[in-house]
């Protein structure tokens, strides 16, 4: 039995031995980095949309797609809307992040605090980080909440 | 009214004897603490938050946490003795595998919290990616009990796996957003070690909430008197304990932390200055052993598919370029991949080179996906005083977890921010938390070789606060939030609708809201063909990932993926009934 026992401690031991090597042959080859801001499409502009994705009684989601606007990957798609088609003076922007992969980006803006049973009208745009905008031009488009 | 008599008797009690031991009576003895005062445990809870099997549970991996702490050891003694060589001194050859072995060593050391029953690996073992081990903490209460039973936190235990990675947080003024730091929150940001994984490790041994010690200093004269102690003195000097420790040092370190009244160590600022830089070396030791091969190896199928060994299945392949593709994952969760093929173009040849040969699956970033508030979290009920008189949670559920916007404003329940050029990007920041990395999100011990129902499978616990309970439903979330988003508490959803199918409730944070996702149109099989590449990135494929059978628990089987745990959904208002029927006399 103690024979037993001591043999056990040896082979964990030998394992141990054998898993501390592997533990020190640690080679990554990674560091850490922050991406470069992604380069932008040759002209940038709105290849689909905009159009109503949803709405309710109080709140509609705006979604387009627009050829890659690169600079910064934290983006904000911005709707500019109002009741009144003479007067779009409200704002809403929703963050999204360009995936540097892709040749276009998918743009969503929620658009809360609409009242019930109205038109909106509204146009679109979006920008980087830094409040640049991308440039795009949009119609006016409109949507009325249920 | 008896209730509240009983805890000030209990904390009378409890000061009196630790008046009662005076200075000149006792010396310090390496061995011989002398035995904690006995608390009442603390139980604010609802009926149904705390798990019934609690206590078991608890043992049980206490149990693996000291089988571990064995094979540690044995480790330990494998090291060749060293040599201490050049200038600057390194210790030749052993150098790397004694300070892994070390924060192995104290990552399963449970004799580090007040009570002796919770080592940093209660909360985070092997076999779930060094996440939480327990199935029904993960599906019921969310956060862990800490050393004080029930004391628990807010948020789920974050896995260890690649956190090495994560750079010190910083502002990125280009991108216009933060990358890096530890935590949900990334408070841990790195700024005095430049490491933030190493200043992760500081949080949880004094966090009220987790091991509870009532000072820093508490960890390293436990350190002075652990076994290891030789191997801690061969790596960082031999002269790291050279502290005089007050006699009444043990008595004040076996109390767990009341928060801001908590009794600190009387040290002179020499000592002061000598602990905290052992305190130092604990998070850089731990955090050497989380960047070891033992926890983030780089042993997946996927890293086996990019270095030309394996070949993807054709479920994981249309997983994968659904992931960078239609789903858009690696916005977000960077795969290091390069733009060749389009993603648009799924059968292309990809003939382009890899930007990163091992991608760690985030971008360092955060975002707020506008989860639900989860009922069941822990830390809502938390909201009378316990023993000790310190009350976790004064705000109970009308408590919102900003995330990193809370942090940044130094603001409730988070840490101090040391950069106060960041307070500005507070607002913007709110309801954000740290992108994980993907790898090992789908790491399970192997008798249970699955997160997902029907199983058998090991019920893992997902986002900050574990409102999703399967990889299936995570990627529905992503995949359908603004589609069947509903203005209600969980709990709550219309007759007619299923939670987490085709009803999600509100977000905890409305504003700030990520809409890369949230209407991604995929069909349920391409849901499934996500979750099927995320398992590829579990660790283990090429290489057996290390103490990953130490799981001795039972496997969860039945039900399915998509309604995984909604049995023990509860809405709020049933909860609070609950408890405020509890606070009467």
């Amino acid at each position: 039995m103690n024979r037993l026992h001591v043999k056990l401690v040896r082979i964990v031991a030998v394992g141990g031995l054998l898993f501390s090597n592997s533990m020190a042959a640690q080679t990554s080859p990674y560091s850490p980095k922050v991406l470069p801001p992604a380069p932008k499409a040759a002209r940038v502009r709105i290849t689909q949309g905009p159009e109503l994705e949803s709405a309710n009684n109080n709140s509609a989601i705006i979604r387009w797609t627009s050829s890659n606007p690169g600079g910064s990957d934290e983006h904000f798609g911005v709707v500019h809307f109002g009741a009144n088609p003479k007067e779009i003076s409200q704002i809403a922007k929703s963050p999204i992040r360009l995936n540097q992969n892709h040749s276009y980006t998918v743009f969503r803006v929620r658009v809360d605090g609409l009242a019930s049973g109205t038109t909106y009208y509204y146009t679109v745009d979006s920008m980087a980080a830094d409040g640049r905008s991308d440039g795009v031009t949009s119609p006016v488009k409109h949507f009325t909440t249920p | 009214m008896n209730r509240r008599m009983l805890t000030v008797i209990t904390v009378i009690v409890v000061c009196a004897a630790v008046l009662c031991i005076s200075p000149s009576q006792r010396k310090v003895s390496a061995q011989s603490a002398p035995a904690p005062p006995t608390l009442a445990t603390y139980n604010p809870y609802p009926t149904g938050i705390l798990p019934s099997d609690i206590n078991s549970e608890l043992a049980r991996v206490l149990r693996e946490v000291n089988g571990i702490e064995s094979e540690a050891i044995a480790q330990w003694h494998a090291i060749p003795p060293p040599t201490l060589t050049g200038n600057p001194p390194i210790l030749k050859d052993t150098g790397v595998a004694s300070v892994e072995i070390l924060g192995k060593l104290m990552n399963f050391d449970k004799n580090i919290s007040p009570n002796e029953n919770s080592a940093c690996a209660s909360c985070h073992m092997p076999y779930a990616g060094f996440s939480g081990p327990i199935p029904s903490v993960n599906l019921l209460m969310i956060a862990y009990p800490g050393s004080y039973h029930y004391r628990a936190g807010k948020r789920t235990a974050q896995r260890y796996t690649y956190s090495s990675y994560f750079p010190p947080l910083q502002y990125n003024a280009t991108q216009g957003a933060f990358f890096g730091g530890n935590f949900w929150d990334s408070r841990a940001t790195g700024y005095l070690l430049r490491s933030p994984d190493a200043e992760q490790a500081q949080f949880p041994p004094v966090d009220p909430l987790e091991m509870g010690n009532s000072d820093t200093a508490c960890i390293v004269y436990k350190l002075s008197l652990a076994s290891y102690r030789p191997l801690f003195e061969e790596v960082w000097g031999a002269g790291s304990f050279d502290i005089t420790w007050p006699s009444n040092t043990a008595q004040i370190c076996a109390i767990p932390n009341a928060g801001g009244s908590a009794q600190q160590v009387a040290l002179s600022p020499s000592d002061r200055t000598r602990s905290n830089a052992d305190y130092d070396h604990w998070g850089e030791s731990l955090s050497a052993y989380e960047h070891s091969e033992s926890v983030s190896p780089f042993t997946s199928k996927f890293d086996a598919f990019l270095a030309g060994k394996y070949t993807l299945t054709a479920k994981e392949k249309a997983g994968y370029d659904l992931f960078r593709g239609k789903a858009n994952c690696n916005s977000c969760h960077l795969d290091g991949r390069s733009t060749a093929p389009s993603p648009t173009n799924t059968g292309a040849e990809d003939t382009g080179t890899a930007a990163d040969t091992t991608p760690v699956f985030t971008c360092f970033g955060s975002a707020n996906l506008g989860l639900p508030k989860n009922p069941r979290d822990a830390i809502y009920y938390e909201t009378t005083p316990d023993a000790l008189g310190f009350t976790p949670n004064p705000a109970g559920y009308a408590y919102t977890d900003y995330g990193l916007g809370e942090f940044l404003r130094s603001g409730y329940a988070t840490a101090a921010s040391p950069n106060a050029s960041w307070r500005q990007y507070a607002a913007i920041s709110d309801g954000k938390m740290q992108t994980s990395t993907v790898r090992d999100v789908a790491m399970v011990p192997p008798q249970c070789p699955t997160t997902e129902a029907p199983g058998p499978y090991f019920q893992k616990e997902f986002f900050h606060n574990g409102y999703i309970k399967s990889l299936k439903q995570l990627v529905h979330f992503y995949n359908t939030r603004d589609v069947y988003r509903m203005n209600v508490s969980s709990g709550e959803c219309p007759t007619g609708t299923t939670e987490k199918v085709d009803c999600w409730p509100a977000a905890e944070v409305p504003q700030n809201q990520d809409m890369t996702v949230g209407n991604l149109g995929l069909t349920s099989q391409e849901e499934d063909q996500i979750v099927a590449f995320m398992q590829t990135l579990t660790d283990g494929f090429t290489t057996p990932y290390p103490d990953i059978n130490t799981y001795t628990g039972a496997c969860m089987s039945g039900g399915n993926a998509s309604t995984q745990g909604n049995s023990t959904i509860i809405p709020p208002s049933a909860l609070m009934k609950q408890q405020s029927s509890m606070k009467q006399p």
